[in-house]
């Protein structure tokens, strides 16, 4: 069985490379995927199977959709014997609404990073990266509207916010340039080459500056907005605190040849700078940085976004930290990421094709909990990792399961409420894959009002449990149907049915309680911060 | 296992942070009349022969239980490096801080606070703990705020806690058959924490007494001072009290003046406390910060980054009361004598409580050493 395995692993891929470069159909991205990460050393075939229909859904649900899936999406799902029926619920999840919300969180996490509100609010820059997400608008496309944004005109101006809210400082958005769009930190290299990082260089630091350092804020007199004005002139100096040698550089794109300006048009300037007037220069360095990031000259570019999709649908990157690639911190998989930024490129930075793709893997659709004798190596992939619900997922998760949202309609404000006070207990500054539990959130979980009032909801989990008995003429408590209950129960919190030990466990629970309602309100905040709950598994 | 034994002991650990990198030439290395000593006198200290600033009268009265280290070459100008190397005690990788550590090692399992806590105004939420998991990662409290939602629902008693509680750990018992529990450990280790917290609520109820925010001070940092002394008390192992502000590129002499006398009396204050209380024996005192500052004043008035020479301070828990390690030349720029790096600290840390930094962490299938195998004890502090 194992060396069938490895056999037609080995077939696939050298076909795979034969393949390349012809005309001859490439077999579909997520299987040259999984040829890729099952002939590396490490893996362990059969170490899982396969997820089962029900936690598939519930898996793809949340990653997709941000949510779970609903006792009827679960039922018709399991009951549904189409072939490729994972491929379907896959496809509508990505064109559902759902999707663009699930989305709109993880971009606005990974854009802006949880910082408070500066310039632009928060509502218009959400609604942008939905309909951004909706119109399936291409990554690079994206990009080049939020850089290329200068926020004076109303259209434009959610775009700027990424500029704008971080003030333009121009150590901030060096660092954030070179961490969120192209996986590398250059920090240390902003006073020298980086210590430890051979590829980390202060001239990579200075060249992403230089494409900003003629940029400032200017708040215009009359409307008092402040948007992002930029000279025609001015070069960026920098001298290594440990050599003391001093270069200079005008902006270029990592290692890519240096883009110096044109020879000086005769009008410097469309609008020249004044105390009222935001100058606007003949030859713009900010515009030029918006097409350098997006060329397909800059491979960093695509292999930062292919690592954070990654990331995100297998829980960990292919390079850990997200934000140190480079030469010395080589990816788990180089193989892999390769092959996802070249169908990154080949497929015009499209999102969605990517998170297809990806969700169509064994790799992603392999159980998260390890056969019989097998050790839970995660590592190589053999076994599913566990991912830690975002924020919002959790919020929008709890609120579903306890029934105080239907995540298919449009949040009301209060839900909103809700989500935004999970996105600070839970949120993380950036996009990461590191889980760490905090004793202040776990107070939160017991104690905080909020998840208590989930648990007291009308029509809601607790009272449809409550509810159950009266549906049956009971004599006697001890009479109670309890696989009825547990299976709703179960299906609401867990989207699964409960295995017979589960059932009885929870029938001898109830039939022991004095005060049945409480007892199933206790049950049920058990289950909603059980470890089961807590990650997508 | 040493843990074992050390847990016996009762040692703790108060660590004072002064963030932004304290001007070695403004506190413990003052060079006055040099070309870069600055406009501040240095005033003799209750060691004979040992000077410190002026802008520290009160510690300087106190410097009979603390020690100096003037010589301290850490090689790294950036701020979270700096802070990772004195946390970590290696100038790179992903190792625990010296709170987890002493969490770790110090604190037992029957410990009633969380071992590692920070009190702190901002910061980000750090991965303390590294490999050690996260029932030793930093605690961090916000000022002097209680955490919040410390009270149970209204209508759950201690009782119906306990049963939802075992309830939780019937769902997660079976779940974590055959996964791999890093992440579930690290989720199941912050209920106990927030257990122990709900416990011990009472500590943070409590306002200072008018008699103690007389001697400490009504300023952040001295309710801090006075909130560490509280969790000491009642059993903390390790407690890190960060005061911000020191990174003075510019009017470094004006900023210097106001942190150091919003830091000296409340921390007078607490030594005083800790030693009344016969608690300095089994406590040791440091004070430390990510680097110091450059001796060449800028053109503001500043004093910028500086990792090659500066000083740190330490005390209680057996260290050799009063000595000066080592000494920088003249002007102050550079190590003269006597160099050690924060590799040199830890491994001078963590002795004096105990703690043997040769060993390995307690780690199945892994060797980790708890110091940096690079460096060592500064063993003329540790009797």
């Amino acid at each position: 069985m194992r060396v069938d395995h490895t056999l037609w692993t080995l077939l696939a891929v050298s076909l795979m490379t034969a393949l390349c470069g012809s005309l001859a159909a490439a077999p579909p991205l997520h299987q040259q995927i999984d040829a890729l990460i099952e002939a590396q050393e490490g893996y362990v075939p059969d170490a899982a199977a396969q997820t089962d229909d029900a936690a598939f859904l519930r898996r793809v649900y949340l990653d997709l959709g941000g949510c779970l899936p609903s006792g009827e999406a679960l039922h018709e799902f399991l009951g549904d014997t189409t072939e490729n029926k994972r491929a379907q619920v896959i496809d509508r999840l990505l064109a559902s609404e759902q999707h663009a919300t699930r989305m709109q969180y993880v971009l606005d996490e990974l854009l802006m990073e949880r910082r408070a509100d500066k310039h632009v609010p928060a509502v218009d820059w959400q609604t942008y990266l939905r309909q951004s997400v909706l119109d399936n608008k291409p990554w690079n496309v994206l990009v080049r509207e939020i850089l290329s944004a200068d926020g004076s005109e109303p259209k434009t101006r959610p775009a700027a916010k990424f500029l704008l809210d971080r003030d333009l400082r121009r150590e901030d958005v060096t660092r954030d340039l070179g961490r969120i769009f192209l996986g590398r930190d250059l920090q240390c290299a902003q006073c020298h080459d980086h210590p430890t990082v051979d590829d980390y260089l202060q001239r990579h630091y200075f060249g992403l500056t230089a494409f900003l350092s003629r940029s400032y804020l200017f708040k215009d007199p009359k409307s008092g907005k402040t948007s992002i004005g930029e000279k025609a002139e001015g070069d960026v100096e920098f001298t290594s605190v440990f050599t003391s040698e001093t270069d200079a550089t005008p902006p270029r794109m990592l290692d890519l040849p240096p883009l110096d300006d044109p020879s000086p048009a005769e009008e410097l300037y469309k609008t020249k700078p004044a105390k009222d007037a935001r100058a606007i220069p003949t030859y713009s360095r900010r515009l030029r940085l918006a097409e350098a990031m997006i060329d397909d000259a800059n491979g960093a570019f695509r292999r930062n976004i292919a690592n954070r999709l990654w990331a995100l649908m297998m829980g960990r990157g292919l390079v850990e930290p997200l934000d140190m690639m480079h030469p010395q911190n080589p990816p788990t998989h180089p193989e892999v990421l390769d092959l996802l930024a070249e169908a990154l490129l080949d497929n015009d930075y499209d999102l969605r094709y990517l998170l297809r793709e990806l969700a169509l893997t064994r790799t992603y659709q392999r159980s998260s909990q390890a056969s019989e004798g097998s050790p839970a190596d995660t590592a190589s992939y053999s076994v599913a990792r566990l991912k830690p619900l975002s924020a919002e997922q959790l919020a929008i998760a709890m609120m579903q399961a306890t029934g105080v949202v239907d995540p298919t309609a449009p949040l009301d404000e209060a839900a909103q409420k809700s989500v935004a006070t999970f996105a600070k207990m839970f949120g993380s500054a950036g996009q990461s894959t590191r889980f760490d539990a905090a004793a202040e959130q776990v107070l939160f979980l017991r104690n905080s009002p909020l998840i208590q009032s989930w648990l007291k909801t009308e029509d809601g989990l607790v009272a449809d449990l409550n509810a159950l008995k009266d549906l049956k003429d009971l004599k006697d408590l001890k009479d109670l149907e309890t696989p009825e209950l547990a299976e709703t129960f179960y299906l609401r919190v867990y989207s699964r049915l409960p295995l017979p030990e589960e059932s009885r466990r929870i029938a001898e629970y109830l039939n022991a309680a004095s005060d049945r309602r409480l007892a199933i309100e206790q049950l049920t905040w058990a289950s909603l911060v059980s470890s089961e709950f807590r990650f997508n598994h | 296992m040493q843990a074992d034994r050390l847990r016996q002991s009762g040692k703790r650990i108060l660590q004072i942070f002064l963030q932004g990198g304290v001007s070695q030439l403004e506190s413990w290395d003052p060079k006055p009349g040099t070309r870069y000593g600055g406009p501040f006198r240095a005033i003799p200290t209750s060691v004979p022969g040992m000077h410190i600033s002026e802008l520290l009268p009160h510690t300087a009265r106190r410097m009979h239980h603390l020690s100096i280290v003037r010589s301290i070459n850490s090689k790294i100008n950036d701020h979270r490096q700096g802070m990772l190397y004195m946390e970590r005690g290696r100038p790179a990788g992903d190792f625990p801080y010296l709170g987890s550590v002493a969490s770790k090692y110090l604190a037992g399992p029957e410990a009633t606070l969380p071992g590692y806590i920070h009190i702190t105004t901002r910061g980000l939420n750090d991965q303390t703990a590294a490999f050690l998991g996260a029932q030793h990662a930093e605690l961090t409290l916000r000022g002097v705020q209680p955490p919040d939602n410390l009270q149970l629902p209204g209508q759950l008693d201690p009782e119906l806690d306990a049963q939802r509680e075992s309830l939780r750990r019937q769902f997660d018992e079976p779940f974590a058959r055959r996964r791999s529990n890093a992440e579930l450990a690290n989720y199941d280790a912050a209920f106990k924490q927030a257990e122990l917290l709900m416990a011990r609520k009472k500590i943070f109820a409590g306002e200072a007494s008018p008699r103690d925010l007389e001697r400490y001070g009504t300023h952040d940092f001295a309710k801090y001072c006075l909130l560490a002394r509280t969790l000491l008390e009642n059993g903390a192992t390790c407690v890190k009290v960060t005061h911000h502000g020191y990174d003075s590129h510019a009017e470094n002499f004006n900023f210097h003046l106001e942190q150091l006398e919003e830091f000296d009396k409340p921390f007078s204050m607490l030594l005083d406390d800790l030693h009344d209380r016969g608690m300095l024996d089994s406590t040791l005192v440091l004070i430390c910060s990510e680097f110091g500052r450059t001796p060449k004043i800028n053109t503001k008035y500043g004093r910028d980054h500086w990792g090659t020479a500066w000083s740190t301070v330490l005390g209680g828990c057996g260290v050799q009361p009063g000595a000066i390690i080592g000494a920088t030349n003249a002007e102050g720029t550079e190590v003269a004598d006597r160099e050690v790096d924060s590799g040199h600290l830890f491994h001078t840390y963590l002795r004096a409580v105990g703690l043997d930094t040769y060993a390995e962490h307690d780690l199945p299938g892994r060797s980790i050493p708890i110091g940096d195998p690079a460096a060592e004890e500064i063993g003329e502090l540790l009797s």
